[in-house]
Parts: structure tokens; C-alpha cells; sequence
């Protein structure tokens, strides 16, 4: 590490205007295996969505940092997380994203575990002269040490000693309602989800996921067939989706919040291209005008530090799991209001797939640039990153007017023009990667 | 020609197509109406099924999404797409349904495309199957409708339609 103390890596100075962060932050594999431990496996994280493991003795298995996890609603409808690994040599027992199954076997040696993780056998107890000792263990899979849901999503802290998930979630909830309420009967993932790597850091897909500054360069080629299509260059009308500088005369503006989480917002320029607009009548009678408009608007919410929920060109929910200091892993999901018409939700899809997907016409292109990323951050130069500051003469400590519309008291907001293309927004992530990280020697 | 051979021709002029990025040679081989798909994998076993309700990896359900996938390459705009990544595909074992006629054809094959990356000198390769249902027109055959099963969807970093 070349400073002794994470603290170091970050300049934060609000009344001077000064924010910057330290290029070893993306390549220094020292800071890495700290971000590991204190952040991936040393408070909460996003492990799935409650509709993903709807029915008794569904389960999910993802991982939280290194560690492998199943979470899994038991016969009586109760929801567990526990460790995907025997109790008796440490093997997983589950080699797939998901299912249904009452009982966990293990491949090894047999034992059996229910759906709530007890320990349901162990093969040939009676003939196993076993030492009173070993009836005296817990045999039960491990259970990750907290277990808690917000609106419908699932996040594990492998370590005891954090603040309970409406309190580390503060303010970021309304934005998660905003999503998480859109549909009469519940939100669900359209089935398909995408996954994919690319060999950068993590955070790099933390600031991307909230990056407006981006999308004339990099997704110049997204930006040009929407015009190409409005001009009748080009006779695909399937996904429908919506012009990107449209935007930059629209209001926008951000909000940055404890622990992490921030997010951008912005009008949308075409909202009768937008699959919830088709079922607006009943969004606002239910959620009212306020936040009815709201979830009309453009939102890219970062939840601190592996889940990112965007609503702009359709709605995504995407997880990010750090595989290396420069290597990072995504599952994209298109998420969508339960019992959705059939026109609306083909819409959402086909938009989906031109914009978000990984096969699609934007995220490859933002995959390849955290690449190039990458490589120019490993250089190694002793410098320190210059795209923290776009917006720091717009932004006010506190809340602003939209803020205050909403009922938040966020740390910090920002509103004006889209054209101004904030990226004060990433302020909130580097904070609380100080604040884990400070104090803890290398 | 058999029928077989003249489906075994198309796949391979497909292949060849694409990989010296004859874009305009490759658009021509499709109908106008054409569907072109690639389901995404549900689970471990299950591939998507329906495009109007499930994501595929690709679904156009005419060539002019195709063609704005041509018109993308060929900007120069795309950081995924400069410099192209470096293509081989290989083609094989094609097996044509019973119901073929001079008239119409389904065709089953195996493919993989080796990608070279020229951005970061990484390489990878794609697998899967192909379904191409080919119909007679004018003398010439076409694709009127093409199903690509991708194998493995863990994808690194990009994935566009000449490489699968």
C-alpha cells in the first residue's frame, strides 16, 4: 500500500470543493483483499429478490464476496440464509443458481439437510459409533450472521456487529419504493437474466451505473440509432426506446446519501415510450401524483456496494461481485410490474435487450471501457482521478426542493439541467469506503 | 445441388460472411420478415422460450435490427466494436428435418466462433447450435428464420451478432 491508512486514498475537502481519489484505489491488490473483508464480507449486501425464492422450499445460491450462499424459504414459508457447505467435510451442496428442493443431500458422503437448513441425516448414524461428543455438535447448515429484507430484497451481513438494514438503507429506501412499488401486485425479474465479466474493478461499475457524462461518447452508436430511427433512417421500431440527449434541456439533479448509496435523477424526455407509462391511471391513484411523476423520471440508484437499480431505458436490477482487484463479475436482470399487459411488457423487453443487455448496443461498450480503464489505472502513476467534481457548484449540503417533495434529508443534493452531467453523485461510495476501511492496518 | 448441400452452402457462406465482414453480403442472405434469435438460458437446462414474454440475447423480428446492428459496426462509434474483434466461425454436422422441400428447409447444425480481441489481445470462443429455417426465393435461398442456442452465456465483457 503506498499510505499507511485507507483515509489517505480519498480528498475530500467540501468547503474548498476539492474531491479526489487516489488511482490505487482501482489496482492496489492490498486494498482489494481489505475491501473484501471489511465491505464484501464485513456488512450488508444484496443477495437476491423475496419473489425469486416465492414458494416453500425454493432456493437461491449466490455468493457474498468469496463466500458462497443459499438462501431458501423453508415448508412453512420462512426464509434462511445460510452457507452453501456440509458440516461434515466442507463441500457445497448446491451447484446451481436456483431451484426448488426440500431436502439438500450432499454429494459427498450423503448427509441431508431441509429446507431450513436443519440437519435432516447423517448416512448410517447408527452404525457410525459415534462419540456422545459428536451428538452434542450442531449439525445444522451454517447461518450467515444477519438475514434482512427491504421491499422485497434480500441482504446478508456475514458479520453481526452492523446496524439494522432500515437504518444502513436510510434514505436510499425511497428510491428502492419507487422501484419496488411500481406494479399493483409486486415487482418480478423477466425471466432471461444476463450475466458477464470484465477484467476492472468494481467500483469502476459503481460510478458507471450512475454516470450521465458518459452516454454522448461512449454510447455515441446507442444515441445515433435512436436518431437514425426518429429520422426514418432505419425502419426498426421494435424496442422503441428513448432519445438520450433528449434529456440534456430536462431537470435532473442527484442526492447523496449515508453509507454509500446515491442516485441520479432526471425527466424523461418521451414518457409514452416508457413501459410504466401505459399504466400510469393506476400508478397514481395508488402511490399518489408525487411519486407517481417520480417513477416517471429516470433513476440510477447505487445501493452500497453491489447493487444498482436503474430506470431509464426500461427497468434493471444488476449485481456486482467483485472476482479480483481487476476482475468483476455482473447478473443483470429486467425487472418488470407483476401482471404487466402483454403489449407493455414486449416493449420493456425489446428495450431492455437494445440498451441493457450485454448483447445489447450500450453495456458492451461500457464493459470494454472499464477494460481500458483498467489498464491505464494500473500503470501505476501516483495521481489522482479528476472526475469527481462536474456539478460541484450546484451542489447543497442537505436537501433541495425535490428532496424535500419526497421527505429525504440526504447528505448532499444537486439539481439543474441534465446537461450538466453530475458526477458529484460518487461522492457517497468513496465516503464509505473510508469510513469501512480507515483505521484497519494493511 | 441436394437440398443438403445447398443448406450446407448457405451456412457456410454465413460463416464466411461474417468473419471477412461482408455485412451487406450477410443482410442479403436474410429475409426481409426474418426472425433472428438467440434465447437466453432460464436456468441450467431450460432456454427461453417465447421473446414477447422472456429476454433473449438477441431478437430481431425483422432485418432492420440487424441492419442497426450493421450500421453500429460499421460507425466506428462503438468502443466494443474499434477495432472489430477478429472472428473465425466453423460450422458443422448439418441435419436437415424430414419435412424439406424444394420450397422450404430446416436445417440444424454446430458452430463455434473463435474471437480474437484485438483491444485487450484476449481470445475466447463461443459454442452452440444453429436452426435455420431457409425458404426458396427467386431461385435463391434465404433465412427466414434462425435460432442460435448459445452454450456458453457467461459472456466476457461483449458479445455482438457476428460472434455467435
Amino acid at each position: 500500500m503506498r499510505f499507511r491508512d485507507a483515509a489517505h486514498y480519498v480528498r475530500d475537502d467540501p468547503d474548498r470543493g476539492v474531491f479526489r481519489v487516489h488511482r490505487d484505489l482501482f489496482s492496489d491488490e492490498a486494498l482489494f483483499e481489505l475491501e473484501l473483508q471489511h465491505i464484501f464480507e464485513g456488512g450488508w449486501v444484496y443477495v437476491c429478490a423475496e419473489f425469486q425464492v416465492a414458494r416453500p422450499n425454493d432456493f437461491y445460491c449466490t455468493k457474498v464476496g468469496r463466500r458462497s450462499v443459499i438462501v431458501s424459504r423453508d415448508e412453512g414459508g420462512k426464509l434462511h440464509c445460510f452457507y452453501n457447505t456440509c458440516r461434515h467435510r466442507g463441500a457445497t451442496i448446491c451447484h446451481v443458481e436456483r431451484g426448488n428442493k426440500k431436502y439438500h443431500v450432499c454429494d459427498y458422503h450423503g448427509w441431508t439437510y431441509d429446507s431450513s437448513g436443519r440437519n435432516f441425516d447423517i448416512k448410517d448414524r447408527k452404525e457410525g459409533a459415534y462419540p456422545d461428543s459428536f451428538d452434542d455438535c450442531d449439525h445444522d447448515l451454517i447461518p450467515v450472521a444477519k438475514f434482512e429484507g427491504y421491499a422485497g430484497l434480500l441482504f446478508v451481513s456475514l458479520k453481526a456487529d452492523v446496524a439494522s438494514l432500515e437504518d444502513y438503507l436510510g434514505d436510499a429506501r425511497t428510491f428502492i419504493d419507487l422501484a419496488m412499488k411500481q406494479g399493483p401486485d409486486g415487482m418480478e425479474f423477466v425471466p432471461g437474466r444476463t450475466n458477464y465479466t470484465f477484467n476492472g474493478n468494481w467500483k469502476l461499475q459503481i460510478d458507471n451505473g450512475m454516470d450521465a457524462y458518459h452516454l454522448t461518447s461512449t454510447h455515441r452508436s446507442f444515441v445515433n440509432t435512436i436518431n437514425r430511427r426518429e429520422a426514418g433512417q432505419s425502419s426498426n421500431q421494435q424496442a422503441n426506446s428513448q432519445n438520450i440527449p433528449s434529456r440534456f434541456a430536462l431537470e435532473s439533479g442527484m442526492f447523496n446519501f449515508e453509507n454509500g448509496h446515491a442516485v441520479i435523477w432526471s425527466d424523461q424526455p418521451d414518457l409514452e415510450k416508457l413501459p410504466l407509462f401505459g399504466a400510469i391511471d393506476e400508478v397514481r391513484a395508488r402511490v399518489g401524483k408525487i411519486r407517481a411523476k417520480w417513477m416517471l423520471r429516470g433513476c440510477n440508484l447505487t445501493i452500497f456496494p453491489n447493487l444498482q437499480i436503474a430506470d431509464s431505458t426500461s427497468l434493471i436490477l444488476r449485481t456486482i461481485l467483485p472476482l479480483a482487484v481487476d476482475r468483476t463479475e455482473m447478473t443483470m436482470y429486467s425487472m418488470a410490474p407483476v401482471g404487466e399487459a402483454l403489449e407493455l411488457r414486449t416493449r420493456r423487453i425489446r428495450q431492455h435487450e437494445d440498451f441493457f443487455n450485454i448483447t445489447g448496443m450500450a453495456t458492451p461498450d461500457d464493459t470494454v471501457i472499464y477494460e481500458d480503464c483498467q489498464n491505464g489505472l494500473s500503470v501505476g502513476a501516483d495521481d489522482w482521478l479528476q472526475c469527481f467534481e462536474r456539478g460541484m457548484t450546484a451542489l447543497k449540503p442537505g436537501a433541495d426542493a425535490h428532496a424535500r417533495e419526497l421527505g429525504l434529508s440526504p447528505v448532499a443534493s444537486m439539481s439543474g439541467r441534465y446537461a450538466v452531467q453530475n458526477e458529484v453523485c460518487y461522492h457517497s461510495a468513496y465516503r464509505e469506503w473510508v469510513r469501512r476501511l480507515s483505521g484497519i492496518a494493511a | 445441388m441436394t437440398l443438403l448441400a445447398a443448406a450446407s452452402d448457405l451456412l457456410a457462406r454465413e460463416g464466411l460472411y461474417l468473419d471477412e465482414r461482408r455485412w451487406d453480403d450477410w443482410l442479403a442472405l436474410y429475409c426481409e420478415d426474418c426472425t433472428f434469435w438467440a434465447p437466453s438460458w432460464l436456468d441450467e437446462e431450460v432456454q427461453s422460450n417465447d421473446p414477447e414474454r422472456q429476454i433473449s440475447l438477441f431478437y430481431f423480428s425483422s432485418r432492420a435490427g440487424l441492419e442497426d446492428r450493421v450500421w453500429r459496426i460499421r460507425s466506428g462509434q462503438a468502443p466494443s466494436l474499434v477495432p472489430i474483434p477478429r472472428t473465425t466461425h466453423l460450422i458443422a454436422n448439418p441435419v436437415l428435418d424430414d419435412c424439406a422441400t424444394g420450397d422450404a428447409m430446416v436445417v440444424r447444425s454446430a458452430w463455434t466462433c473463435h474471437i480474437y480481441t484485438l483491444r485487450n489481445r484476449t481470445q475466447h470462443v463461443f459454442f452452440g447450435r444453429y436452426e435455420h429455417h431457409l425458404v426458396r426465393l427467386g431461385g435463391d435461398w434465404r433465412i427466414q428464420h434462425k435460432k442460435i442456442t448459445l452454450m456458453n452465456d457467461f459472456v466476457p465483457a461483449m458479445l455482438d451478432v457476428f460472434c455467435v
